[in-house]
Parts: structure tokens; C-alpha cells; sequence
């Protein structure tokens, strides 16, 4: 009884703003909190005002057309949409188990001092920046990757999506995929690992108790109970891959037409198309840039408050 | 009596001992498939990865899950693939990065010298021998952009996180949960954003300054959420106390809490620099390059260390090649010590 | 050396199938128990009485070989299930835990998985398999008497349970496998009187056909619910053992040792 009465008046004294001090102390972080706040709407608001324009004129053919060509004043984006979403899924294709596998052998198989090491290697990872890729991607990795793409189309070409008619295997959705899948790869990892860290240590004894193997005890227990905040992870993953600029902008021929072949020597991407487009276009071409970047924005947002709902949901669980 | 079996006894580890056999076999299973495919990899001709996923991938498979059907039984078997499967994604990863870390040195490290560090590049060309010029006013240009985005992105962001954690306010899940989506802003569109906002409106005439708003944008999101993490770890009791004895809130927070939380702080300052260090695309649509030094954010181009790489990839010479990788290096090397300082701090947590 | 070997299958006149011999357990360079000579008769319940931090957790998990899982952990000595060292080389520690197992202090059933298919957990996660599974699970849930409660909703979650009926579900988890020995540590020590009165019921009735072993801070329970004690005792950073193990009614009413009488009595710990 004593101790509930001692804690109210702490409650009480916490919520206490007095004094001229105090008034200022708090107005300037509510001030700053709301700034933060409006900031998305301001983007939204902004944004949209300044390429209004564009989707009056263009119409919804913005978004389902295949033509770009500022000369004749057409805008429409359809092929890069359907690129960012086919490059950022390869992406994920590749870098979903890599860093699940990386979340997991830190946190099951690897010594302590060794998952320390990594954790801290995937942190530094996620500050990587992404000229460093473009340019590692550009004369490195992408020479190597047509001779993989060559490959596999001369084995697996008959497959609809592995096809190639230009004989040429660089600018690809494929190369693409991989340069995401790198710049992906420490922001899944870093929230599975969290994630799957959390995972009740005495469910995993439980399990190995009951005789449960490596596996087992991973696909019974593990990743039944960590589902939603990898599912959220990955989403957030894919945020990440859909916005990447420079680093696909060296890697991916960027051309207005819509390709499924991921092995074809062209593809599309929005955002390394606006840091394309932008230094050669008209006043009118930049309204339509930004009117790109708007509806970048908004999926992006859209991917990202749903992978935040997935990841805020599991916390919920497992502090309850 | 327990003294004398304490000195007879000694620590050991059972479940780590392995017979013969058991040894034998592990040998095999972890010897032969990379041999198999050093051979085959050479008769036919296949390299790097690929030898790597098509013939050591499913040898490796093969042999793991064979050697755990001996020496454990069936139940060893999908354990084995999943023990190969992990080491084998890890691997693929590593050596993409491996790649990525030796590139650096092997080619950034001709144009990375003494003078490079402090000269500029005003009278080089894309032939202009090594020698001369560097990447100066880069550095400089970077530090004042990046720099100005940190001066205005830690202040408010630890009010925020102020804001989060010291308020009972009902709109921190909404601030909490729009910041945060804030994460996933691309930084094209942030450069987009403050291009539409300040250019267009023509509030900011085309500078530096541009640049640092976007990336202040950029690295908001990072330190609210550090801050938070921050701020919530200092003892409760500890606030209490300071409250306690009367001090109003605002001392308590900046003689109690604040340096209770200093090298959390620091960290949070350095890892969000080091996150925006790099980024490339806003200052490509807001600073044009200018290759030489020029300190005032307000008014005409600026140099920084992504765009001076950015502007040298445009040239297809050998010797503009070499100066963007040397960028690159720097740049790198530049992030590495930021994020090494900030773990340092970072140890010092309570 | 007699003090450190009280039960016999003489002494109690049942069949031992599993017994200590000599166990010292560390972490890294912490010897935390030396010495446990301990014998566990067929079909009958043994306390593992003491003051916290005795090491008596630490020794329950050797029996099952949930030790080795701690990083840093180190064990010598043996530990004889029906006279084979279940360390010896080969030994599959899965099999170890499948014929022994565990009950933990926390109830911890699956939250992902319904009542059902909790007691069905240790034949997923072990890759065996049963003929008849719905006869399984009543069968074990009968035994852990949770049953008649549970019945009408066995495709519930797990954790719709009450901490008790949890509790009860992890043992019939654990009776699932058909172990022949089953380890309890500390089963009681997060829920209600009523709760712990159900389950020390639970206890004395599968003990007529398997070995119990239960750690309990509570002596109550230890004189209730077993046949044999064994006491405990750590002091000052030494490493923790054995003062005196025998028949419950022996330590608690007739002590050999000073130390045993002191704790029994309550005059510590």
C-alpha cells in the first residue's frame, strides 16, 4: 500500500512542468516533436504543389504510360515502377535468407565474442554509402555478374523471365537485384537479429528439452514466434531497395519499357531515373520529376508504416 | 577431503569430444567437397561464384548431411543443411563485401597520398598525372554541409527524444510512429523535397546550405530514434531523485539526466553522421560541384566527398578512375573511423 | 565419504537407473559444484533441497544434458542413466533428452502453438512419431490431470491457460515422450497455492511409474511431495555440494549433519 502511494506521487512530480525554465525546456521539444511530426505532410504537401502540374496534364497515364520524352512534354513512369518493384524483389530474393542466415548465426551458432564482432560489422554495413557500391558495382561487380547472367540464360533461357534477345548481359534487373540485395542486406539482418534475439530464451529451452534439434527447434519455435517482426524486417528492407538511387543508377540501363526479363540489358528503377533525367530536363520535365518523387514517396512510406506496424505489433507481444 | 578431489579433478568438455570415426568422417565432409570442386571448377572452366552455387553448394550438402546420417543419425541431417545452408549465405555475403573492401585498397589507394588530403582539384584534368591535387576541398565541403545538418539535427532531435521520453504527452505514439516512417525516406526525394521547398519557392538561392537541409532531413529520423533509446536508459530512480529535491525539470534534465546520458549522445551524433556521410543523390540534385575550396555554405557550389567522387566517374580515363576509387577509399576510411569512435563511446553505457 | 552416498538400492530397496558419480560442474573458470554422488531409485520422487545459488538448478540441468548448452559451461565426472554415462562419446544428447524430461521454474508453453499441439511439440521437434496422436494427448494430458479441463478446447492457444493449467500443460509436454525420468526445477515457484497443491498431485501420481526429480526452495513441498532429500549448501564463493541426501523423513525429522538441521529448522537460507 505504502509503495503504490509512493509511486503516485512520483507519477505526479514527473508530469509537474513549473517555472519559466521548465515552460521554455518543454515548449522547444514539443515544438521540435511536432516539427518532426508534419514533416511527411509537409513533404507530401510541398511536393505535390510542385509538380500539381504534371498530374493534371499527364492524367492518370502518369502512372500507366511507357512514354518519357521531354521534348513532346510526355511524362509517364509505368516501366520504372514495375522496375523498382521487380529490382527491389530480386533484392529481397537474395538478401531475405542471407540476412535471416546472418540474424541466426549470430544469435544461435556463433561464440559471443564473435557475434559481437559481426553485429558491429553490420552496423558499420548499414552506414555504407552507396556511391562506394555504385562505383565497386559499376567496374567490379557488374563485368562478373553478365558472366553469371550468361550463364544461367544459356542453361535456363528456355524459362520465361531468364530470356535475352540483345546478347548483351550488363545494365540487368539481375545485376540490379544483387547491388540492392548488398545495400539491403544490414538493415534486414539488424532487425532480425533484434527480433529473433528476443525470442523467449526459455521457449528455446523448452524446445531443446523436448529433444528438439538445431532445426527443428528454429522452424517449430524460432520463426513461428519472431513471423511478424521478420515479416516487418524485410518490409523495411524493400523500402530501402525501392529508394536506393546512385547505386542502381551505375548498374541498371535505364530505358521506358516495361521488362520482366531480369536478364535483359535494360530495366527500370524511379529513383536513379529522377537523378538521371534531372540535370538534362526542362522546367516542365522537373515538375514531372518531382511528381515521380512524390509517388516514390508515398510507396515508400506506405512500405515502410506497414513494416513499422509489423515490427511496433511484435514488440507489443513480447513485452506483454 | 574436498580439497583433494578439487586438485584431482579438472574442467572439461564432453560433449565437445569426438571419436575416431567421428573425426574421421568431419574431416572428409569438410575437406572433399572443396577439393572435388577445386577439380571440376578447373576441368570446366567455371569461376567464382558460380563454381561456388552450382557444384560446391550441393557437394557440400551432400557430404554434411551424409557425414550427420553416420555419425548422428537421421535427425543430424536437416540440422547439417541448415548448418550449410547459414555458412554458405554467410559466405556468398562475405565475399561480395571482401570484394568491395579490396577494390577499395587495391585501386583508391594510388590517389589516396599526403598532398591529395589537403590539395584541390581546380587545375586538374581528367589527365592530370597523381601528383597533383586531391581531394580537399572535397573534405572541406563535406565537413561544412554535414556539419551544418548536425548543428540543427542533434538539438532537435534529443528535444524530440526529450519530447518521447520525459513527457506524458498523447501524441508520442503519433510522433513516435511518423518520425520513425521518416526512416524510410529516399534521399533523392528528401533532395527532391528540399529542392520544391526552398529553391523553387525561392526562399534559398542554389547553395550548400541546400544540401545540408536534405541531409538533416535525412538524419532526423536516426538521432530521434538513438536519442530515445538513450534517454530511456537512465535510471528512473535517478530522475526521481533530481525531482525530488525540487529542481525544476529543466535542471534536472541538463545537470542530472543529460550527463548521465553524455556518451550515449555522443554516439547517436556519431552514428547519424556517419549514415549521411556518404549520400550522394540530394547533393546531386542541390550542391553543384565546384572543384575547388569554398567554406561559405550560403552562396555559390560546393564540393563534397560523394559528388567528387560522383563528378570523376563522368571522365572514362584511367587516371579520373583512379582519382574516384581514391575518393571512395577516403569517403570509406571517413565512415570507418566515425562509426569506430562512436562504438567507443558507446561503450561507456551505465 | 559415506555422507556423500546415503542412498542405495539397498537402503531403499528399489532398482537405480540414474545416479551421479562424482559430478563437478563449472562456468569458465567457476567451480560452482563439486563432488555429487547422488542415486536416483526407480519410481520414486528425490527433492534437491537449499539456499539459493547452491548450484542445485545448475546440477538438475546436467542430468539431461541442458548444461552443455550454457556458453563457458565445463562438467566432469559421470551420469548414469540404467548404468550408461550419458556423456560417453556417441551419446546423442537429443535421445539423453527425450528419455529425461524437463519442467521449468517459468511455465513455458508454446504461445504459437494450440493446447493440442503443445503436447504434441515434442514428438514435432524430435522427428518421432506416434501411431494414435489424439490417444497421446489424452493419455498425457490425463496424467498431468489437466484433461477434464481443457478437453472441449484443445485447438485453443496455449496461452488462453491459466498459470497453473500452463504449468500442467508443460508436463504433459514433457509425459508426451514417455520419458523415464522427468526433471522439475522449481515447477511451483511462480504460481498460486491452489495451483501448486494441483500439481504436487500431478507429481505423486505419475512418480508410480517414473523417476521425479524436483528442486523446491519450498520444504513443505519437499517433505509432501518426495521419497528421498538431498540437501545443498554453498558457502562463501566455494563451490556448492552435497552436505546430506536420504530419506525425506530421515533429513527432515532426524538430521545427521549440524548444517542440515540448521536449514530444515529455518534458521537459514
Amino acid at each position: 500500500m505504502a509503495k503504490s502511494q509512493e509511486s503516485f506521487d512520483l507519477v505526479d512530480l514527473k508530469l509537474k512542468v513549473s517555472g519559466r525554465g521548465d515552460r521554455l525546456f518543454f515548449g522547444f521539444s514539443s515544438v521540435a516533436a511536432y516539427f518532426a511530426f508534419s514533416l511527411v505532410f509537409l513533404i507530401v504537401i510541398f511536393l505535390g504543389n510542385a509538380s500539381f502540374s504534371t498530374f493534371k496534364t499527364q492524367g492518370l497515364a502518369f502512372f500507366t504510360g511507357s512514354t518519357w520524352d521531354d521534348a513532346a512534354g510526355v511524362y509517364q513512369i509505368f516501366p520504372m515502377l514495375v522496375g523498382s518493384v521487380l529490382c527491389s524483389i530480386l533484392g529481397l530474393l537474395i538478401s531475405a535468407p542471407i540476412s535471416i542466415a546472418i540474424a541466426y548465426f549470430i544469435e544461435f551458432m556463433a561464440p559471443p565474442r564473435l557475434a559481437k564482432a559481426l553485429t558491429n560489422i553490420v552496423d558499420l554495413l548499414a552506414a555504407l554509402p552507396s556511391i562506394v557500391i555504385a562505383i565497386w558495382g559499376a567496374f567490379v561487380f557488374a563485368p562478373v555478374a553478365a558472366q553469371w547472367a550468361q550463364i544461367i540464360n544459356n542453361k535456363l533461357g528456355f524459362i520465361p523471365g531468364l530470356q535475352n534477345t540483345s546478347g548483351t548481359f550488363v545494365g540487368s534487373p539481375f545485376i540490379a537485384g544483387w547491388i540492392l540485395a548488398i545495400m539491403m542486406t544490414p538493415i534486414i539482418t539488424s532487425v532480425c537479429r533484434e527480433i529473433i534475439g528476443s525470442v523467449d530464451k526459455d521457449l528455446v529451452s523448452a524446445a531443446l528439452a523436448l529433444g528438439g534439434t538445431r532445426f527443428s527447434t528454429m522452424r517449430r519455435v524460432v520463426i513461428p514466434t519472431a513471423r511478424g517482426g521478420i515479416t516487418g524486417g524485410i518490409l523495411l528492407g524493400l523500402g530501402r531497395g525501392l529508394g536506393e538511387t546512385i547505386a542502381v543508377l551505375y548498374v541498371l540501363n535505364l530505358v521506358f519499357i516495361v521488362n520482366f526479363n531480369i536478364l535483359e540489358n535494360y530495366g527500370g528503377s524511379v529513383a536513379p531515373m529522377i537523378a538521371a533525367y534531372y540535370g538534362e530536363s526542362s522546367e516542365v520535365g522537373v515538375s514531372a520529376l518531382l511528381a515521380a518523387g512524390v509517388a516514390l514517396f508515398l510507396i515508400t512510406l506506405f512500405v515502410n508504416l506497414i513494416a513499422q506496424i509489423f515490427v511496433g505489433r511484435y514488440e507489443k507481444k513480447m513485452a506483454s | 577431503m574436498t580439497t583433494e578431489t578439487l586438485r584431482l579433478v579438472t574442467p572439461e568438455t564432453p560433449w565437445r569430444v569426438r571419436s575416431k570415426s567421428q573425426l574421421v568422417y568431419i574431416f572428409i565432409a569438410s575437406t572433399l567437397p572443396a577439393a572435388l570442386t577445386f577439380l571440376i571448377a578447373d576441368q570446366m572452366k567455371l569461376a567464382g561464384l558460380i563454381a561456388l552455387t552450382i557444384v560446391f553448394l550441393p557437394l557440400q550438402l551432400l557430404a554434411a548431411s551424409l557425414a550427420a546420417l553416420i555419425t548422428v543419425g537421421k535427425r543430424g541431417i536437416l540440422d547439417a543443411i541448415l548448418t550449410v545452408s547459414v555458412l554458405f549465405l554467410m559466405l556468398t555475403m562475405g565475399f561480395l563485401l571482401g570484394s568491395v573492401a579490396l577494390s577499395l585498397v587495391q585501386k583508391g589507394f594510388k590517389a589516396l597520398s599526403f598532398h591529395a588530403i589537403y590539395q584541390n582539384s581546380f587545375y586538374v584534368t581528367s589527365v592530370t598525372s597523381l601528383e597533383y591535387g586531391g581531394l580537399g576541398h572535397a573534405l572541406v565541403g563535406t565537413l561544412v554541409i554535414v556539419g551544418i545538418a548536425v548543428i540543427f539535427a542533434v538539438p532537435i532531435g534529443i528535444a524530440v527524444g526529450v519530447f518521447l521520453t520525459e513527457t506524458q504527452s498523447r501524441m508520442r505514439g503519433s510522433v513516435r510512429f511518423l518520425s520513425q516512417a521518416m526512416t524510410g525516406l529516399p534521399s533523392i526525394v528528401s533532395g527532391l523535397f528540399v529542392f520544391a521547398f526552398l529553391y523553387l519557392t525561392g526562399w534559398v538561392q542554389r547553395s550548400a546550405i541546400l544540401g545540408s537541409v536534405a541531409l538533416f532531413l535525412l538524419m532526423l529520423p536516426t538521432i530521434i530514434r538513438l536519442s530515445e533509446e538513450v534517454l530511456k536508459l537512465v535510471p528512473q530512480e535517478l530522475r526521481y531523485a533530481a525531482l525530488a529535491l525540487g529542481a525544476p525539470r529543466h535542471k534536472a534534465f541538463f545537470q542530472v539526466i543529460f550527463p548521465a546520458a553524455r556518451s550515449g549522445i555522443i554516439t547517436t551524433c556519431l552514428l547519424g553522421t556517419a549514415r549521411v556521410i556518404g549520400e550522394t543523390a540530394p547533393l546531386i540534385v542541390l550542391v553543384t560541384y565546384l572543384p575547388s575550396t569554398n567554406f561559405n555554405p550560403l552562396s555559390g557550389d560546393m564540393a563534397s566527398m560523394p559528388t567528387y567522387i560522383y563528378s570523376w566517374l563522368k571522365f572514362s580515363t584511367d587516371l579520373a578512375n583512379q582519382r574516384a576509387w581514391g575518393g571512395a577509399l577516403a569517403l570509406m576510411i571517413l565512415v570507418g573511423v566515425l562509426f569506430t569512435l562512436a562504438r567507443f563511446f558507446g561503450r561507456k553505457r551505465f | 565419504m559415506e555422507s556423500l552416498n546415503p542412498i542405495s538400492s539397498n537402503s531403499f530397496g528399489a532398482d537405480v537407473h540414474l545416479s551421479t558419480k562424482d559430478v563437478h560442474v563449472w562456468f569458465g573458470q567457476r567451480h560452482v559444484l563439486e563432488g555429487v554422488n547422488l542415486e536416483f531409485p526407480v519410481n520414486s520422487v528425490t527433492a534437491l533441497i537449499g539456499p539459493s545459488g547452491c548450484g542445485k538448478s545448475t546440477f538438475i540441468r546436467t542430468l539431461n544434458r541442458m548444461h552443455e548448452l550454457i556458453p563457458n559451461a565445463k562438467l566432469a565426472g559421470e551420469v548414469l542413466l540404467k548404468g550408461q554415462n550419458i556423456y560417453a562419446v556417441g551419446v546423442d544428447p537429443i535421445q539423453v533428452r527425450i528419455n529425461i524430461g524437463m519442467v521449468f521454474q517459468k511455465p513455458n508453453p508454446f504461445p504459437t502453438m494450440t493446447i493440442r499441439g503443445n503436447v504434441l511439440s515434442g514428438l514435432r521437434l524430435s522427428g518421432k512419431h506416434s501411431r494414435n496422436e489424439d490417444e497421446l494427448v489424452e493419455n498425457s494430458l490425463q496424467a498431468a490431470s489437466l484433461w477434464n479441463e481443457v478437453k472441449d478446447r484443445l485447438d485453443s492457444p496455449a496461452g488462453s491457460l491459466s498459470g497453473g493449467q500452463q504449468q500442467r500443460l508443460c508436463i504433459a509436454r514433457a509425459l508426451a515422450l514417455a520419458p523415464d525420468v522427468l526433471l522439475m526445477d522449481e515447477p511451483c515457484s511462480a504460481l498460486d497455492p491452489g495451483s501448486t497443491i494441483r500439481i504436487e498431485e500431478t507429481i505423486r501420481s505419475i512418480s508410480k511409474n517414473m523417476t521425479v526429480v524436483i528442486v523446491t526452495h519450498n520444504m513443505q513441498q519437499a517433505q509432501r511431495v518426495s521419497e528421498q532429500t538431498a540437501f545443498f549448501l554453498a558457502e562463501d564463493n566455494n563451490p556448492g555440494y552435497v552436505v546430506e541426501a536420504g530419506l525425506t523423513n530421515d533429513i527432515f525429522h532426524n538430521p545427521k549433519d549440524k548444517r542440515t538441521e540448521d536449514y530444515v529448522s529455518g534458521r537459514f537460507g
